[in-house]
């Protein structure tokens, strides 16, 4: 028999430490379950793939400081020797990298005209080989050719007349099917047409916070820059090994231009989510700060209550309690004071979570992380009050019998 | 029915060993209503803990209704103390959270009795000493003699073969205390063997049989009964 009718009533008669702790542990719930599904949240924002293949893949910038230097010769030259170096699959230049919060948006729209409404995708300039460089998946249409590749100075505004663009862009100018994209003419600059030759699967935008991050066009451009971005892929498992024999390779090869910011992309995801980490180490701490000052709560009001009561421990001792049934009576308790706690916790999971959904726009949260919560409080209580209850449990009966 | 041989108890700290008990021999037979005097220190608690198996002995055999005590585990002792002994202690020991009714139902639970034999018994001995109208008030609603009253109740409930009762009447005053002494002499005369722990001469003259506890030893051996007769 679990005596709860008993505890209930005994509760009932101390019912200030309980209730203290019955909020503390709905508290905890609150703020643990809505903790947890902002860190899920962000953890799924960041196990999104980038659609590159970023293990073996990294980029630099190249620039130049010498006079008279011709810019189209001397990309078309690194990108050969590049290419053909042993260790490197392709290479290319490249305008803007995913997730490196830097790169160029525009709005592509069905029909031309300024007041048209337009979806904004992020614009990668890249030639024949960025399909290939960048490891995306064309999945419908067809790549660039050398014939589509045309340079861009730094003033032009013209746009090419084809573009590829990721199956997340194609769905959202074509919802009914994104496939019949291929082939449509797109606007771009109001009324600039651009015929949507190929869909790639997935490719990132720079901006990881942007609701349009899936939205992304690439156009045969090249740009004619002193500062250029080079975007490498190299054979599988040589990427650490090539980023260094490719920097001394373009740093020697020519001196008027200076070689920076060697990265990864792997690198460029781990900065981009700096904060999300960054965010979700604080929650982490928060929950187990949390967490841990409610298990000490329940230790501290069960080695209260045990000291308060080691008479009547005693006595249901010699009246023929087993420690057995002692420890129950404390575990049973404290389940008790969890059950009201967890209550009142869900509830308030569930309200601080609404106040979330309609303050920061997140998604509404999950029954099941609520139930996760409640069953992690309950084992957390458990073995809280266990220590405690042990003891209680090895009180002497004899204790009965003492006057003090 | 109760057997105790050569039971010695030794408490032992890191510098002092203490012999509570030394040889201690005593029988009590069925419907025997004993009382314990001694000095403080004697050693009558300590009795008193190993005769209701609050505390193991550390040599000696003791028998309790035939079983040899010694081969019982804590839990095994936990069973014996709620099937067959009944404790009365002198500060009441009720449970302050609980009314009558619950406290007397504590080891009622322990046993695990149905939920209608719990109250029938609880109903029966709270009417037996006299409190059956009382059994929602809670022990601070309650002189100290009725208190006692509830104890004596609380560990009737059982139907146990002993009562010990220590100090029964040692915290109430001469009227409550003789008040509380005619109940357990009622017990008493429908069958239930009684030990009864005490201080006051005079409380121990009215048990049927006396023994004093001197130095962990039973240094004398009175039977009143027996005498009256011769």
């Amino acid at each position: 028999m679990l005596e709860i009718g008993l505890i209930f009533r005994a509760l009932m008669r101390n019912k200030i430490g309980a209730l203290l702790i019955a909020l503390q542990i709905a508290l905890t719930l609150a703020i643990m379950v809505n903790a947890i599904f902002m860190i899920q949240d962000r953890n799924v924002q960041m196990s999104r793939p980038s659609g590159l293949d970023e293990s073996n893949t990294f980029y630099l910038t190249n620039t130049v400081f010498g006079e008279n230097y011709n810019l189209q010769a001397a990309l078309q030259t690194d990108l050969q020797k590049l290419r053909n170096m042993d260790g490197i699959d392709n290479a290319i230049q490249i305008n803007a990298v995913p997730l490196s919060d830097g790169g160029w948006s525009m709005g592509l729209a069905r029909e031309p005209g300024e007041d048209k409404n337009s979806v904004g995708t992020a614009i990668y300039m890249v030639d024949e080989h960025g399909i290939d460089t960048l490891g995306v998946n064309l999945i419908a249409g067809q790549n660039f050719t050398q014939q589509d590749i045309a340079w861009r100075g730094a003033q032009d505004t013209k746009w090419p007349p084809k573009a590829i663009v990721t199956k997340a862009l194609a769905t959202s100018l074509f919802p009914d099917d994104w496939q019949s994209a291929v082939g449509k003419t797109v606007f771009i600059s109001k009324d600039q047409p651009m015929q949507i030759i190929g869909i790639v699967e997935q490719l990132q935008a720079p901006w990881n916070g942007w609701s349009g991050v899936e939205r992304s066009t690439l156009v045969p451009s090249q740009l004619e820059s002193k500062s250029a971005k080079y975007f490498i892929r190299t054979e599988a498992g040589r990427r650490d090994e090539m980023m260094a024999a490719v920097e001394k390779f373009l740093s020697e090869s020519d001196k008027q231009r200076i070689i920076r910011q060697v990265m990864t992309v792997e690198d460029t995801r781990k900065q981009s989510y700096q904060q999300h980490i960054a965010t979700n180490k604080i929650l982490t701490t928060v929950i187990i700060t949390l967490t841990m000052i409610t298990a000490f709560g329940i230790v501290g009001l069960a080695i209260f209550s045990i000291n308060r009561r080691t008479k009547q421990i005693g006595t249901r001792r010699a009246l023929g309690a087993t420690q057995w049934q002692i420890m129950r009576y404390f575990m049973v308790e404290n389940f008790m004071i969890s059950a009201v706690g967890v209550t009142i916790g869900a509830i308030g999971a569930i309200a601080l979570n609404y106040w979330l959904v309609n303050t920061f726009q997140i998604d509404p949260i999950s029954i099941d992380l609520i139930i996760y919560g409640v069953i992690a409080l309950f084992i957390v209580g458990q073995l809280a009050v266990f220590y405690p209850a042990k003891r209680a449990s090895l009180i002497s009966p004899a204790t009965a019998t003492r006057t003090t | 029915m109760l057997e105790m041989k050569n039971i010695n108890k030794i408490f032992q700290t890191a510098d002092v060993q203490t012999h509570a008990l030394r040889d201690f021999n005593l029988t009590v037979n069925e419907g025997d209503f004993v009382s314990v005097t001694g000095p403080s220190g004697s050693g009558k608690t300590t009795f008193l803990n190993i005769a209701g198996l609050l505390e193991t002995y550390t040599s000696g055999d003791f028998y309790l209704d035939g079983q040899n005590v010694g081969m019982l585990n804590d839990s095994g002792r936990s069973k014996m103390r709620n099937q067959k002994i009944g404790f009365v202690f002198q500060g009441f020991n009720l449970i302050p959270d609980l009314n009558l009714f619950y406290n007397v139902d504590v080891p009622l639970r322990y046993r695990g009795f149905n939920a209608k034999e719990r109250k029938q018994r609880i109903e029966e001995n709270l009417a037996r000493v006299g409190l059956a109208s009382r059994m929602k008030h809670v022990p601070s609603q309650l002189s100290g003699g009725q208190q006692q009253r509830v104890a004596i109740a609380r560990a009737l409930a059982t139907d146990p073969r002993f009562l010990l009762a220590d100090e029964p009447t040692g915290n109430l005053d001469s009227e409550m205390a003789d008040g509380v002494m005619s109940l357990l002499e009622d017990i008493n005369k429908q069958g239930t063997t009684i030990i009864m722990v005490t201080h006051d001469p005079e409380l121990a003259l009215r048990a049927s049989r006396r023994i004093q506890v001197k130095d962990g030893r039973v240094s004398e051996l009175d039977i009143v009964a027996e005498k009256a007769l011769a």
